[in-house]
């Protein structure tokens, strides 16, 4: 540990430990608020919302010693040179939530390849066609055909 | 003692005829095949291979299915060791050491390890099973509510030793975990807690869903789009096996692991999941040189893959003496051989000899087919990583999709994976271990209900927990651990606020 | 811009692969694979009958049935799911008596009801068996009056474990309870198998169960049965009497299993079903592994087993009523 005791950053603004035992803290308060609406009961006989009350108080109360240690770089140094891909790819995941049960699992998967390969990574098409294709149609068939696992299929039964 | 060799050498003769073998190949390697993917492990597997089953005689469904139970408990840590995607809850823990030697270049000897590790858990725990499966049978009966509230704060107490980083921030992400899972219908008082218009929630998050995001979407966030991608392994041949040095760091934690996890299995419930954790923990405690755990210590691979696979072996223990399953795989496994006219419980020994010394030979059967089979198959799982990363990762991704949904059928989970891999990421960057997440989601719903249920049962006098012996034992353990293991890191914190009170 | 024509290009060839595929919809149901839902875990008892059941269809039908786990909120997620699906006939339903007791719960609770009763159609009811009221065979209870005396004496303090809160086996508790007039102590487990567990260890003093697991518990004396809720008494337990036998006249109650579609399925459809579901119960392979189980076959058509269903759902909805909300009752 050769972190500055304090933690303030070299520019003076929040660090990175700083600003995330913030963020935990305010995430406590919004489930203690959240658990309101439960029963909180007694000690003796605690209730649905004691422990969700709980835990958020261990939350905050670990998030504000977090916050108060500070710690790491400055909130404004860190790198987030992958983050526009990565945010692709979590879009990527919540398109597959949304059109699994829709379009089937096979036009998902092609949907998906054909992203990752095609647009994100550049591949050459017909290498892009090749696994897009392969991996579709092979995984559907040795999980669902051979090994039985229900995948969903499009409403056109694909 | 005579009866039972001769019991198991019949047992034995049935299940080492050709055409049975050749059933116990092919359920290993269905096995290994879906349990490759993640979420759908041993349950999955043997339930969706159920009724082609139906039509076999007794001895040769039974040896299939138990070739599908091993092949699928290994066939996740194939995954956390080579991809970081745990398969389950209790592969959490493989993923961290294990995948940190994949990218050393020690990818083979690391699921060699894994196989030799659940081999030696698994048979030795068979022969636990059949010795001393009645008389644990009772001890087990003995463990309520209150016990199984001191059995699971020990779990919890766990997390001290199980990442090496700041421990405010690893408590911090426990209370997280725990707080994940106490989302979903109170099984207490029938309230929906958190419900938010989502029925899919009522029994919880998935700890699969959330395992795969935190340590498997996430890994790939942050490794896809860096601008150098990662240089492909080119595994030789000599690299396949475990060095000498990486088989005598294993045996012991392997050695502790079986027993570790045969005795918590034995306990009926869920916490057999814990025993890796535990496992891990242990390891990295007893470790003179801890701070080589998360960077690719063969021990935290050894230890909890054998402790994982001792777990489920213990399992077995209520449900073949009490008829009592005692936990979902255990209950398919009931199931399945129930279709196949063993019924277990009190009798099944006295009752039913050879159908009983058929399944624990069909047990020793599968363990060693699956080594056999899964040696040679590691230069095969290795070479997967020969593949570009471009190529690679947007297959792990869809497996993973696949996956997480055909666990319960449900886009609620592949959600709950997505949202879980964007905040994996952000902890990661931030420098949170996501490991205690896990376990405190794990523990959570049982921890909370031990504890009511034990309230319940003395109507709200905490007694209870000192009038019962194994409990106070265990509470008194816990109270020890928290001490030695606590106390300094607290003081240390405390001194820490002290001097930021002094400067700011 | 070339993926994308190349996307397009795999959609197009992929909806062409799809007429012949969408072609025979028109001919005689089921032209298809049939989807089962089971809204349980694998290996629950819904799992355990729906599996067989599937297997026996697929015979029958020609067609595949595939059985999917999908559970969630109690048997909530699958239900609803179910009930939401297009009454075509390819989604068809393995429930349990609990597929009453979601909707009455959900009202208890103010919640937006995840399914009404009225959106399922009943096809046949595969199982049925009474609840038996256990105790330990170390417990100084011979009969269900010692028991009701005892519990009188000492009101909330007998405990006894269920399934779940409202789940069915604290259902058949509470009916006995209020029938008798007793209070008993209620310790919630999350299953059948960890409720019987707790009996077994001796950390509750009863338990109404399904007579599958304990019959072996009972025949190797460890627990003792003092009553069984069915209308008449079960084979395998023949010194054992009912409730009614006993005088507790509306104390009937029947873990059961069947076979629902949507509502709104077609009338030929029904009959295919109906009909394949009156051989299912007739074919051999299917009666060995429900034997096998310890389950007995009771079967009912879809009018009868309406009727059945009707019945039951107004004593479950009563129960639940009685029982409230635990937490405000408390305060």
């Amino acid at each position: 540990m050769t972190v500055p005791i304090g933690g303030r950053g070299p520019a003076g603004g929040l660090t990175r430990d700083r600003f995330a035992g913030l963020v935990l803290v305010a995430l406590a308060a919004f489930i203690a608020w959240e658990t309101r609406v439960l029963p909180l009961g007694t000690f003796r006989e605690p209730g649905p919302g004691y422990m969700p009350l709980l835990t958020a108080v261990v939350l905050g109360v670990m998030g504000l010693v977090v916050a108060l240690r500070g710690g790491g770089p400055a909130l404004r140094d860190m790198s987030w040179s992958e983050g526009r891909h990565a945010a692709m790819l979590l879009a990527a995941c919540a398109f597959a939530a949304l059109a699994l049960e829709r379009i089937g699992y096979r036009l998902t998967v092609i949907a998906l390849l054909v992203f990752f390969l095609g647009v994100l990574e550049r591949k050459h098409p017909l290498a892009v066609a090749v696994v897009t294709l392969a991996l579709a149609f092979g995984s559907f068939f040795l999980f669902s055909d051979l090994l039985r696992v229900p995948l969903p299929r499009s409403p056109w039964g694909f | 003692m005579t009866d039972t060799l001769s019991n198991l050498f019949l047992g034995f003769t049935v299940a080492l005829s050709p055409d049975v073998l050749l059933f116990a190949v092919v359920g290993c390697i269905i096995g290994t095949l879906v349990g490759m993917l993640p979420g759908v492990g041993p349950l999955a597997g043997i339930s969706l291979l159920l009724p082609v089953t139906f039509g076999l005689n007794p001895t040769t469904a039974i040896v299939l299915l138990a070739g599908i139970y091993y092949g699928a408990m290994y066939g996740g840590s194939t995954t956390s060791i080579l991809m970081r995607i745990p398969g389950e809850a209790a592969s959490v823990m493989t993923c961290i050491d294990g995948y940190a030697m994949t990218q050393r270049g020690r990818g083979g000897p690391a699921l060699a390890i894994a196989a030799i590790g659940s081999f030696i858990a698994g048979t030795v725990s068979v022969v636990g099973l059949m010795l001393l499966a009645p008389p644990l049978a009772a001890v087990a009966l003995r463990f309520g509510p209150p016990e199984y509230f001191a059995l699971l704060t020990l779990g919890l107490l766990v997390l001290a030793f199980l990442t090496g980083g700041s421990m405010p921030k690893s408590l911090a992400m426990a209370a997280l975990g725990l707080f994940l899972g106490t989302i979903g219908i109170d099984l207490m008082s029938g309230f929906f807690r958190f419900q938010y218009g989502l029925i899919e929630l009522g029994d919880g998050i998935g700890i699969v869903p959330v395992a795969v995001g935190l340590f498997g979407i996430s890994e790939i966030l942050l490794t896809a789009g860096q601008e150098t991608p990662p240089q492909v392994q080119k595994p030789k041949l000599r690299d396949l096996p475990p060095s000498r040095e990486e088989l005598r760091a294993a045996m012991g934690p392997v050695g502790r692991g079986t027993v570790l996890g045969f005795l918590i299995g034995i306990v009926p419930g869920s916490a057999h999941v814990i025993s890796s954790f535990v496992s891990y923990a242990l390891e990295r405690r007893l470790s003179r040189h801890p701070e080589r755990f998360g960077k690719g210590a063969v021990e935290g691979v050894a230890g909890p893959e054998s402790a994982n696979n001792a777990a489920a072996c213990g399992s077995f223990v209520p449900m073949l003496s009490l008829g009592v399953p005692s936990g979902p795989i255990p209950a398919v496994m009931l199931a399945a051989l129930m279709v196949h006219g063993i019924a277990p419980g009190p009798l099944l020994m006295q009752q039913q000899p050879e159908l009983f010394w058929g399944f624990i030979a069909s047990m020793y059967v599968g363990n060693l087919v699956l080594l056999i089979l899964n040696l040679p198959l590691v230069g095969l799982f290795v070479n997967l990583l020969r593949i570009p990363y471009a190529y690679l990762y947007p297959a792990i991704l869809v497996f993973c999709v696949l996956g997480v949904y055909s666990v319960n059928n449900s886009v609620i989970d592949v959600w709950i994976m997505t949202v879980m891999g964007a905040l994996g990421y952000v902890l990661r960057k931030f420098d949170f271990e996501v490991a205690p997440i896990v376990l405190g989601l794990v523990l959570s719903p049982m921890l909370e209900t031990a504890l009511r249920q034990s309230l319940a049962m003395s109507s709200g006098s905490y007694a209870i927990f000192i009038d019962r012996p194994i409990a106070v034992g265990m509470l008194a353990v816990a109270a020890a651990l928290f001490l030695v293991s606590f106390l300094p890191a607290l003081k240390r914190g405390a001194g820490w606020r002290r001097t930021i009170g002094l400067e700011t | 811009m070339s993926h994308f024509r190349k996307f397009m290009w795999a959609v197009a060839a992929a909806s062409m692969l799809l007429v012949p595929a969408a072609a025979p919809a028109q001919d005689a149901y089921p032209s298809r694979p049939i989807t089962m839902i089971v809204p349980f875990p694998p290996g629950g008892v819904a799992d355990q009958s729906g599996r067989p059941v599937a297997a026996a269809l697929e015979k029958i039908l020609k067609q595949p049935v595939v059985v999917t786990n999908r559970p969630g909120a109690g048997g909530a997620v699958g239900m609803a799911a179910a009930a939401n699906a297009k009454p075509d006939g390819y989604t068809i339903l393995m429930a349990l008596s609990s597929i009453s007791i979601i909707p009455e719960a959900d009202k208890l609770f103010g919640r937006q009801p995840a399914y009404q009763m009225s959106q399922l159609a009943p096809v046949a009811l595969v199982t049925a068996d009474p609840t038996v009221l256990v105790v330990s065979a170390d417990s100084p209870w011979k009969t269900v009056e010692d028991f009701v005396e005892d519990a009188k004496k000492r009101p909330g303090e007998i405990s006894f474990s269920s399934s779940g809160v409202y789940g069915t086996l604290h259902m058949a508790m509470e009916m006995f309870a209020h029938a008798a007039d007793i209070k008993l102590r209620h310790v919630p487990f999350s299953g059948g198998g960890p409720a019987l567990t707790a009996l077994l260890g001796n950390h509750v003093q009863a338990l109404a169960s399904g007579p599958g697991p304990v019959i072996p518990h009972i025949k190797a004396g460890k627990l003792r049965a003092l009553a069984s809720w069915g209308e008449k008494r079960l084979d395998a337990l023949p010194d054992v009497p009912t409730f009614k036998e006993l005088g507790y006249k509306d104390v009937e109650f029947y873990i059961w299993s069947g076979v629902f579609v949507p509502a709104g399925t077609p009338e030929p459809v029904m009959k295919v079903l109906r009909d394949a579901m009156r051989q299912v119960v007739e074919d051999p392979e299917f009666k060995s592994a429900m034997e096998k189980l310890q389950t007995p076959v009771v079967y009912m058509d879809a009018p009868e087993f309406q009727k059945f269903w009707d019945r039951d759902a107004a004593m479950l909805a009563a129960a639940v009523q009685r029982v409230g909300r635990i937490e405000e009752k408390k305060q």
